[in-house]
């Protein structure tokens, strides 16, 4: 994620570094601990984050544990640093993987004839009428219990916003002057999608991914609390804070601490995508 | 004018007297089918030669625009028939695919707003140098051949600003641009769909002198589409008038300017305004000009025209060619279409 930041941002003229503002570093730099702590996080930490010690359940923070333990007595901050893995690369990888559905649906809509136009859109329309955590929780418990199960069934449900976005911001595009004049040039019909009308494009789509990590880490939650997505000792985010919510009187901190994550995550994306799309735009960057 | 001539040899002698380069004979444009279909441009025919510069004039809605849209086979929804022929090639003839390799190669075109016809995204160079990389063309080739053009088209700075992007040129600038991105792939024929409306009128003058210059030393025939009456005069050597979707006359400039025979012509360059006038004597063409779906049987402009005879609201006027002169009117005789 922080290599897209660079080269999306990376200005025309050469230079060490690009210009970004402070607290557009401050964002690079959560986001980059965030993923870091994603790839690194379970190999780091404790094995004991695993496994149950009743005897030291919802204890209270202490130099020992920073963030205290849970009813299970086992670490928050390590459950929350491991539990980073699972909770947002999945997320990541949802919205990637519906992304890619999206823009290909929306690719073959505004390339394809009038009639699969209508097709696909009636489609999308039939799929955004469904409410998606119903669907997802249908795929998931079809495929059987398990976070790969979850993910596949959001990647399934979750592309018909995307490319229903996509497909009118595409139409729009195509109204411009400069893909007439592209095509006056002998620029062939899949290139001029391609080079032209997705990057036009896209803008809308960027400041909504951001968004997207956000709900998708949300659903996720709700999928495991349900049962059909991660599966414990999973020390996925929204398992803890759901695991939590019946000791929250008594031991805030073992909800506080993952839900603080969730909320750091979901600033940070969505600082990401704005400035992502400020950057995109070659007529906002800064020299 | 340009005083550093083109690097790359004239591709065809600048001479009228070759045969056309682009040889356009019964082009009819139709949208829609069946009797929904609306006819736009209808039966009309005309060459350009090597090095010449022909004027489309008309108003608004009398088909100039279409007639370039359809000759570069643009919109996917125009129904085109008869023959564009370029060096012995039919472009209406051609499946979309040889289409698109016909484009920016054999027939190029530069659009009327060059504030929105350069992608913001992309910059000036690749988007110069785009055509030739369909082409196959190397990176670092059809970079130095982008700064050729540009120095050409006296972009000031060209080598720097490769590497910049549309919204920091000017629209002068940028209409450069948009000419060196039509001529980078050498084609024979060029397209200039109003190409300075939207500039101020100084700049107009140097895009056009460009135009002028690179028409000359390349051997470019350049088909102007406009509705400004100034620029032709300046600008072409042949002038086509187009009214209600047919070329109802055209002539060498200086004939056409000083003895217009259609009335529809004559009524035209009465409604230029001029300096040394008073604003009572600036006639204007009684009525308007009919829509695709109004118009009037016989002459279409008979409706409009004090001279109508009874001929005129019942026949269409064949073309009449008298010396350089050729015109689609009853009072000069001839029969009917």
């Amino acid at each position: 994620m922080a290599a897209r930041v660079e080269t999306a941002a990376a200005p025309a003229r050469r230079r060490l570094l690009p210009y970004f503002a402070l607290h557009e570093w401050l964002v690079f730099l959560t986001v980059a601990f965030l993923v870091l702590m994603a790839l690194v996080g379970p190999a780091l930490a404790p094995s004991g984050i695993y496994r149950s010690n009743i005897l030291n359940a919802l204890a209270p923070p202490s130099a020992e544990h920073w963030f205290g333990t849970d009813d299970q007595g086992r670490d928050v901050l390590w459950r929350v640093v491991a539990g980073a893995q699972i909770s947002l690369l999945s997320s990541i990888l949802i919205v990637v993987l519906y992304s890619l559905i999206g823009v290909a649906v929306a690719t073959a809509a505004t390339l394809g004839p009038r009639w699969l136009d209508e097709v696909i859109m009636r489609g999308t329309d039939i799929g955004l009428a469904l409410p998606g955590l119903v669907v997802a929780l249908g795929f998931a418990a079809a495929l059987g219990p398990s976070i790969q199960s979850g993910i596949i069934a959001m990647a399934l449900t979750g592309w018909p916003m995307t490319a229903r976005l996509l497909r009118t911001t595409m139409r729009q595009t195509m109204e411009q002057p400069f893909v007439d004049g592209a095509r006056a040039l002998g620029v062939s019909p899949a290139r001029l999608m391609l080079t032209h009308v997705l990057p036009n494009s896209l803008d809308v789509l960027i400041v909504k991914w951001a968004g997207d990590i956000n709900n998708t880490l949300l659903i996720l939650a709700s999928l495991s609390f349900i049962g059909v997505g991660a599966q414990p000792p999973s020390p996925e985010w929204g398992a803890m804070i759901s695991a939590g919510r019946s000791t929250m009187s008594t031991a805030w901190w073992a909800v506080a601490a993952p839900g603080a994550a969730v909320a750091v995550t979901a600033i940070a994306f969505g600082f990401l995508g704005d400035i992502l799309q400020a950057r995109r735009d070659p007529s906002l960057r800064k020299r | 004018m340009v005083d550093t001539p083109f690097a790359n040899a004239p591709l065809v002698p600048a001479t009228n007297d070759a045969a056309p380069l682009l040889d356009v004979r019964g082009l009819s444009v139709s949208f829609g089918h069946g009797p929904a279909a609306v006819r736009l441009v209808d039966n009309v025919s005309f060459a350009v030669g090597a090095g010449e510069r022909v004027a489309l004039v008309g108003e608004s809605g009398s088909g100039k625009s279409v007639t370039a849209q359809a000759l570069m086979r643009l919109n996917p929804h125009m129904q085109v028939s008869g023959v564009v022929q370029i060096g012995g090639c039919n472009l209406v003839a051609l499946s979309d695919k040889e289409m698109t390799a016909e484009r920016g190669a054999s027939i190029g075109m530069v659009f009327q707003d060059p504030m929105s016809s350069l992608d913001p995204l992309m910059t000036i160079g690749d988007q110069v140098a785009e055509t030739l990389r369909l082409r196959g063309v190397s990176a670092a080739a059809a970079r130095a051949r982008a700064l050729r053009v540009l120095d050409e088209l006296r972009v000031d700075r060209a080598a720097e600003r490769l590497a910049a992007y549309p919204h920091e040129f000017s629209g002068g600038m940028r209409q450069r641009v948009v000419i060196a991105m039509a001529l980078i792939g050498e084609p024979k024929v060029l397209i200039a769909d109003e190409p300075t409306t939207a500039l101020d009128v100084r700049v107009q003058e140097r895009v056009l002198d460009l135009l002028y210059s690179v028409s000359k030393e390349r051997g470019l025939a350049v088909l102007l589409i406009t509705h400004d009456m100034g620029i032709v005069a300046g600008f072409a050597d042949r002038v086509m008038v187009m009214y209600a979707g047919r070329i109802i006359e055209q002539n060498d400039v200086e004939p056409l300017f000083a003895s217009p025979r259609h009335p529809y012509t004559q009524g035209l360059l009465g409604a230029i305004p001029r300096i040394d006038q008073k604003r009572e004597q600036l006639q204007s063409i009684p009525g308007a000009p009919p829509t695709p779906f109004t118009r009037p049987p016989g002459c279409h402009f008979n409706p409009r025209c004090a001279m109508a005879m009874e001929i005129c609201r019942k026949d269409y006027p064949a073309m009449i060619e008298t010396g350089s002169a050729r015109v689609a009117c009853h009072i000069h005789g001839g029969g009917h279409a």
